[in-house]
């Protein structure tokens, strides 16, 4: 490979020793003689230096230990296509005589039918789902063969591999008409500036997966005119900013993967909103905190996203309700993963749910498991409970014609009439916050004063509010040694002084009187 | 021409049912109406693919329209489930004499399911069989799809096998069996429905697939991340699995192509026949294209516990038999490559007289998944069937509820007044105490 070596070598793609990298500089490197290349590593800190060595600068690299030198023999340039396919798919079915016995737990592993196997997919021209993923793939080879050899293939999955530029892409789908779905995750590309690739190359295609690849959303849509029929396109991490609105690419797509691009912030997601056929669009880990429609007032559909039923919000840094309240302005949307995000996570993770449940009104699907017609109902009406009070403050009435919530309310609840409307508005009842039931909560703090016997000393007690007068005399008459039929109670409150209220009825209870806390007992024998 | 005839009793039955000729519809490119997709009519043509004709008639009877009906008889002891497949997507798939169903249902009661209510319509159910069989040119034998603790999936059952021993004498009979859950219980006397049934079709089945609610929930809630699935999702994820044991059955394939081979492959001891089933991968479908999944990675998942659809622990078991059916595009160089690797883990222990050994097919059909359904689409994947003394732990468990209830005579009256005799229940108790020990006994050493 040393003498075919020409200044063409920059920017392919190579590997050593399994790490992948970008040939960014060959040539000599004095005071060392011979030949080496200067490589980018894709992993960053692989590398010694950036580039510059001994005070010259030979190469940039983006990284300060991004770079490293190598002797051109030691760096794989890969195979074309065809040979990797060959070398993956066409092989010898192996002599009984010369077949190794793998054992496992001591016991001979039997291979049932791999002879027709191999046989069967050796025929390469009736290849039609493959694989050559990590196959050192970094060119089409010559102009054709593919075309005669495998014209068949619709599935081609060429993840990390070493192709080098979009223009190897196409030539290789070219040869391939009936291409249909196609994994180019991690192959560093560079994309042409020049026209788009020729008509028909890609007529068939419905699936590109273009994860991981560094590609930017100019080049998407620049490259998208060779893809008149996609329908799903995956572009997780690769640091993309949505930079312009698709004009008259992408109008098939049904599926939209932009996860883990971190760039991405709720602005940009203007530019994709009026792709009609969008139905899925996943935006997990893009670091997104807040969305809005401002097209649409509050409780109104918005025009953006007509046609968007499944929306993956995982992983993100989600945690106002104004969040929510947005999501109910889509049209289409009946199914919402939001995993892992501030609102949903937590001790109020359970409530939250219900109350997302609750604030978007056609959602079937909340992060994956169905919404079934009872527990909508339940979520509606805890809900409406919740914020109850909060109606009832913000102006809210149970008379129609008095109901007149603020418009701070209803912006922060914009389905809540809808649900006064369709379970009726909460009655007041409902809307008393319960004390919670402690025992402490119902005891009366009261003295005990004998106005009669001077010498006998005023006591304190804690009774409870339910305890009959009965029951109060019999407690008395055991700490003041007065038999029971002897006694005689009154009371008297600080707030009414000089007047005393007898308590001549055995069966009441003290909160029958009115005892309050604070008050004093009168007892007298 | 080896036909396959599948029997779904009961509503876990019928709904795993629905799911899995869902899935063989995609799979073979049938239309929910029955005829067959017009660009693969076109592939038909080619010479290639006549195996393909040939291997998918095992499940499907072609009609003289060119409609291809299942060959499937569903029935239930109450209609509601049923008419869930009589007004369902695929309705006009199956011919109404196929969709069987009473009046009343079992209320999860074994007798009711066995005695009072199945022996009214077992003679319907038999008859409904025979026009099925005459269909077939040279009958291989049943698959039978049931829940364990329910009342017509262990009543009706286990009286249908019995019939069916004796009309059919030497086909073969596979079963797909729910075990109860644990944890997931539907009704408290799942026990004594499971015991009751395993005990009377012990004899009469050569070898059941068992299928664990818990794993299943279990592996929906890591792998897929549905915290709380529907049946809908449980019922797919049988369905993949179902779709990959009976794959060689209806593709051309190298393993397991007939349910003969299950049994000499899976069955050393006519009593302990329950291999157990792992597949992988199992990817969400919001995680498409994501992670890549080498052969050798899908191997190893096999042999982990999460990947399992019943929960047992065979490290702390022995192999007796086990299987490894690729799909899709696999090549016999990563599939040897990964099985070396294998070979390092010294948790995989067979027992001293295996006699059956490790079996490894590839079969090329790309496995398929529901378009917008909770699993991403993958092109390779692995199922693995294994015969482990492992499994013994799910009858323990079982048998242990079992006892707990039994001890009290609790729930018993329900047995009795539709004729049941407390006989019955100590007579199956300990047959299944005997499985047990059968189990540790071929799981000892010399």
């Amino acid at each position: 490979m040393n003498d075919t070596l020409t200044s063409d070598v920059i920017g392919r793609r190579v590997s050593v020793n399994g790490e992948c990298a970008t040939v960014r500089f060959y040539g000599t490197v004095p005071p060392v003689a011979g030949l080496w290349l200067g490589v980018e590593w894709d992993n960053p800190e692989r590398g010694k230096h950036d580039g510059s060595h001994g005070g010259t600068v030979y190469f940039k690299c983006s990284h300060p230990t991004g770079g490293s030198f190598i002797r051109p023999h030691k760096a794989n340039f890969g195979v074309d296509f065809l040979t990797a396919l060959r070398d993956r798919y066409e092989d010898e079915p192996e002599d009984d005589a010369k077949k190794q016995i793998v054992t496992i737990g001591n016991i001979p592993v039997e291979t049932i039918g791999f002879g027709s196997v191999i046989k069967k997919q050796s025929q390469l021209s009736e290849l039609r789902d493959i694989s050559l993923r990590s196959c050192a793939v970094s060119c089409s080879g010559d102009k054709g063969d593919i075309a005669s050899t495998c014209p068949n293939i619709r599935v081609v999955n060429l993840s990390q591999n070493l192709l080098s530029a979009w223009e190897e892409v196409t030539d290789i789908a070219e040869q391939l008409r009936h291409l249909e779905v196609l994994d180019l995750s991690e192959n560093k590309l560079r994309f042409p500036l020049g026209s788009p690739a020729p008509v028909g190359t890609f007529a068939a295609l419905k699936v590109l997966v273009l994860n991981r690849t560094g590609v930017t959303w100019a080049e998407v849509l620049h490259c998208a005119q060779g893809w008149p029929a996609l329908e799903e396109l995956y572009l997780k991490s690769n640091n993309i900013s949505i930079s312009e609105r698709p004009a008259d690419v992408l109008q098939l797509v049904r599926l939209l993967d932009l996860s883990s691009n971190q760039s991405i912030d709720e602005n940009q997601l203007f530019l994709i909103a009026y792709l009609p056929r969008l139905e899925r669009l996943i935006l997990g880990d893009i670091g997104i905190s807040s969305l809005h429609f401002p097209d649409a007032g509050v409780g109104c559909k918005t025009a953006m996203f007509p046609s968007l039923q499944s929306l993956v919000l995982d992983d993100n840094r989600i945690s106002q309700w104004s969040v929510i309240n947005e999501l109910d302005k889509l049209q289409s949307l009946h199914s919402l993963s939001c995993l892992r995000n501030p609102l949903t996570v937590g001790s109020e993770a359970k409530t939250h749910l219900q109350f997302i449940i609750a604030k978007i009104g056609q959602l079937r699907t909340l992060n994956r498991c169905e919404i079934r017609p009872e527990e909508r109902r339940g979520a509606e009406l805890d809900y409406r409970k919740a914020f109850g009070k909060e109606w009832k403050e913000a102006g809210g009435h149970q008379d129609p014609d008095q109901d007149r919530p603020s418009e701070a309310f209803l912006a922060a609840h914009p389905r809540y009439q809808a649900l006064c409307r369709k379970y009726g508005a909460p009655e007041d009842g409902e809307l008393k916050t319960q004390q919670p039931f402690l025992l402490k909560n119902q005891l009366l703090t009261l003295k005990i004063n004998c106005p009669d016997r001077p010498d006998q000393k005023a006591l304190e007690k804690q009774l409870p509010d339910s305890m009959t007068i009965q029951k109060v005399k019999g407690l008395l008459s055991r700490l003041l040694k007065v038999p029971v039929s002897d006694l005689l109670l009154a009371y008297e409150s600080p707030k009414m002084p000089g007047r005393e209220i007898e308590l001549e009825n055995d069966q009441q209870s003290l909160q029958f009187y009115s005892v309050e806390n604070g008050d004093c007992l009168l007892v007298r024998w | 021409q080896r036909e396959c005839l599948s029997i779904h009793v009961g509503q876990a039955g019928i709904q795993i049912g629905d799911a899995c000729w869902e899935l063989y519809c995609l799979e073979h490119g049938i239309h929910p109406d029955g005829f067959i997709l017009d660009n693969r009519k076109d592939q038909l043509e080619s010479a290639e693919t006549e195996h393909m004709d040939a291997s998918f008639n095992t499940f499907f009877c072609e009609t003289r329209a060119g409609k291809h009906v299942p060959r499937a008889l569903f029935i239930d002891l109450e209609p509601t489930v049923i008419d869930g497949i009589r007004t369902g997507k695929h309705r006009s798939l199956f011919h109404p004499e196929q969709l069987v169903s009473g009046k009343e249902d079992a209320a999860n009661n074994y007798a009711r399911g066995h005695y009072s209510l199945g022996s009214e319509i077992i003679d319907l159910v038999l008859e409904r069989i025979r026009k099925l069989a005459e269909q077939c040119s040279g009958l291989q034998g049943f698959l039978i799809f049931r829940s364990l603790g329910g009342g017509t999936g262990s009543g009706f059952t286990s009286l249908l096998m019995e019939h069916l021993s004796i009309q059919y004498g030497r086909k073969t009979k596979l079963e797909f069996s729910v075990y109860p859950a644990p944890r997931i219980s539907t009704a408290v006397v799942e026990p004594y429905n499971s015991i009751l049934t395993t005990h009377f079709t012990l004899e009469n089945s050569d070898c059941t697939f068992m299928v664990d609610n818990e794993a299943l929930y279990d592996i929906c809630h890591h792998k897929l991340g549905v915290e709380r699935p529907s049946y809908t999702i449980i019922n797919r994820l049988i369905g993949q699995a179902v779709s990959s044991i009976t794959a060689s059955l209806r593709f051309e394939g190298p393993l397991n192509v007939d349910l003969n081979e299950f049994q000499t492959n899976l069955v050393p001891y006519p009593r302990i026949h329950f291999p157990m089933t792992a597949f992988a991968p199992i990817i969400s479908a919001d995680n498409a294209y994501h992670k890549d999944f080498s052969v050798a990675d899908i191997t190893t998942a096999c042999f982990e516990v999460s990947n399992q659809l019943v929960k047992c622990d065979p490290r702390l078991g022995k192999y007796m038999a086990c299987c490894l059916l690729y799909r899709g595009d696999v090549v016999p160089k990563d599939v040897n490559a990964a099985i070396a690797a294998m070979k390092s883990r010294n948790s995989v222990q067979f027992v001293d007289w295996c006699p059956t050994g490790f079996k490894v097919g590839i079969n090329s059909q790309p496995p398929m998944t529901m378009p917008g359904g909770e699993m991403a689409k993958v092109q390779q994947a692995v199922c693995m069937l294994s015969n482990t003394t492992a499994v013994v732990e799910a009858w323990a468990r079982l048998n242990h509820k079992f006892d707990l209830m039994y001890a009290k005579k609790a729930f018993l009256h329900w047995y009795i007044r539709e004729g049941m005799e407390e006989e019955e229940f100590s007579e199956a108790r300990k047959d299944l105490a005997c499985l047990e020990k059968d189990y540790e006994e071929v799981g000892q050493s010399f």
